[in-house]
């Protein structure tokens, strides 16, 4: 169980096994940002357990996934990152507005960042073929 | 008015999307060898994926979530990904078998090889999943796919006995040169065939783009109540011409070829050219669908933007996906590898892995906090329960029938 009421998003006590994990996160604009892969805790004052983050990406879906599987996983994607110490993309509890079938943040997901493959498989594929920009 | 065309359409698509390879071979084949006396199990199918596809549907207007999404809430991570895999795997030998089906198709009506059409195909369809409209698709390839009712018009004209075609269906047991287990395997694969997995991933997540919310919900059962048992009829009318023709002659259909036959004969050259039409539309159709679902299954899985309804480049993950599994099922084909043996693989598997994602829907469809008050009903509920059974029995039977009958031999 855990629980954060003094921000917007979070403003009930829920399970958050069931209500949060593997949910699927929106923009401000609805379009979809990433999966609630794996969460950061803190433990409040009053010793009760909090949420301060969401996390994604492979990073932190890697350990959840566990096995040999998991460790792969996220060792490829440390291999494929530029930095020394990679962290799993982030999401501060605070950029929640709101839960229901989905997890509601106030930013656009270009703001946030997360979409690394997106963004490579946009830059050197998909933008690479006539007619990439084109809408229903 | 709009509004009641809107409807006819919804459910004339309904219709003519219902039937694919799965359905045109594996009826073809069962009629040929055990005549209607596996009619029943169609209707089960029929009835089935009446139930499967009403609550994904539900659950996509109410919640806003698509199958994989639900998949990997209720099933997290690790159970989740051991789904995807078997359900898109599933998918994509479905993708497979629907291509070569194209390609078949053509090759009839041609007589150049399918194997030299196949790339022909994988471009065209690729190109269409790139740049046609979801609505065009949709509405295009279930109208043209309407020219299958020839079978129903060939059966009239072929004017069999129709109290012997009844007895057929009313007596369930295999006939004299066949055994229980190729007669229950054949079971298997007509279930599987009729309430083929993709089918749901491709109804929900199109409900999702659409964005459809509770007001859409009398629509949507519309088109699942009245355009999939009409649609199961346009399969049963495939299974009856064969049993009416091939049957009495102790001729087995092995090959997609065999299966206009009896149309041929029925209403000569035209109704041949209508069946192929026919067979061009809905194998293409379910071309269409089946690449689109094995995309969404990925993306719902891990959150990434997906769709239809916006740019390429705003779903580049989406879009890469589909473009590598047109790839790779074309790289299979052109091994030579028979797509009607593919396609009685295909259905086989589905029937296998129907469980995998029906339980998730079942449980989303029963759970207050996503349905508010658009959970299941009673009736809905015990029809759900008596299905999950069914489901669970043919599954967990597959495998085992077929080992035992080498593949229905």
């Amino acid at each position: 169980m855990a629980e954060r009421t003094d921000q917007p998003g979070f403003r009930r006590q829920y399970d958050a096994q069931l209500h949060l994990l593997d949910r699927q996160i929106l923009d401000r604009d609805g379009l979809p940002v990433a999966k609630v892969d794996d969460i950061e805790l803190v433990v409040r004052a009053d010793g009760r357990l909090a949420v301060a983050a969401l996390l994604c990406g492979p990073g932190a879906l890697g350990p959840r996934t566990g096995g040999r599987l998991g460790r792969w996983t996220k060792a490829i994607w440390r291999r494929l990152r530029p930095d020394e110490d990679p962290q799993p993309g982030r999401i501060d509890a605070a950029l929640v507005t709101g839960t229901d079938s989905a997890v509601h943040v106030s930013a656009s997901a270009a703001e946030l960042r997360l979409d690394g493959l997106e963004r490579w498989v946009r830059r050197y594929v998909v933008d690479r073929i006539p007619g990439a920009d084109h809408a229903d | 008015m709009k509004k009641l065309f809107a409807v006819a359409l919804g459910i004339l698509t309904a219709i003519g999307g219902f039937v694919d390879i799965g359905d045109l071979v594996t009826n073809a084949l069962v009629g040929s060898r055990f005549g209607l006396s596996l009619a029943w199990v169609v209707a089960v199918g029929v009835i089935g994926i009446i139930v499967f596809a009403e609550m994904s549907g539900r659950v996509a207007a109410v919640s806003g979530r698509a199958t994989f999404d639900l998949v990997r809430e209720r099933l997290g991570p690790r159970i989740g990904l051991a789904n995807l895999l078997a359900s898109m795997g599933v998918t994509f030998l479905t993708f497979i078998a629907e291509i070569g089906g194209v390609a078949l198709a053509i090759e009839i009506a041609t007589s150049v090889d399918e194997v030299l059409w196949v790339p022909v195909v994988a471009a065209a369809l690729w190109i269409v999943l790139w740049r046609v409209r979801f609505a065009v698709l949709e509405n295009a390839f279930g109208l043209v796919g309407l020219a299958l009712v020839v079978f129903a018009v060939a059966l009239w004209k072929l004017d069999p006995d129709w109290m012997d075609l009844w007895a057929q269906v009313t007596s369930p047991r295999p006939g004299a040169n066949e055994t229980w287990t190729s007669y229950s395997y054949y079971a298997v694969a007509l279930f599987g065939a009729a309430m083929t997995p993709y089918e749901v991933f491709f109804f929900s997540s199109g409900g999702v783009e659409e964005h459809w919310s509770e007001k859409d919900v009398g629509t949507m059962r519309l088109n699942v109540f009245l355009g999939f048992p009409l649609g199961g009829l346009l399969s049963l009318s495939i299974a009856a011409v064969t049993a009416v023709v091939f049957l009495p002659a102790g001729v087995q259909v092995e090959s997609l070829s065999q299966v206009p036959l009896p149309v041929a004969i029925a209403l000569g050259k035209i109704g041949l050219a209508i069946a192929l039409l026919g067979f061009f539309a809905a194998t293409f159709g379910a071309a269409c669908e089946t690449g689109l679902s094995v995309g969404y299954s990925m993306a719902q899985f891990y959150g990434w933007s997906w769709g239809k309804f916006v740019a390429p480049r705003q779903a580049a993950r989406f879009h890469a996906v589909v473009l590598l599994a047109t790839v790779v099922a074309v790289a299979v084909l052109l091994t030579t590898v028979d797509p009607v043996a593919v396609t009685e693989y295909s259905v086989v598997f589905s029937a296998l892995a129907l469980p995998l994602t029906y339980l998730p829907i079942l449980v989303i469809a029963n759970d207050p906090d996503y349905m508010g008050e658009r959970v299941n009903g009673w009736f809905a509920n015990a029809l759900g329960s008596v299905y999950f059974v069914v489901i669970v029995v043919v599954s967990v039977a597959a495998i085992p029938l077929m080992v035992l009958t080498r593949g229905g031999q």
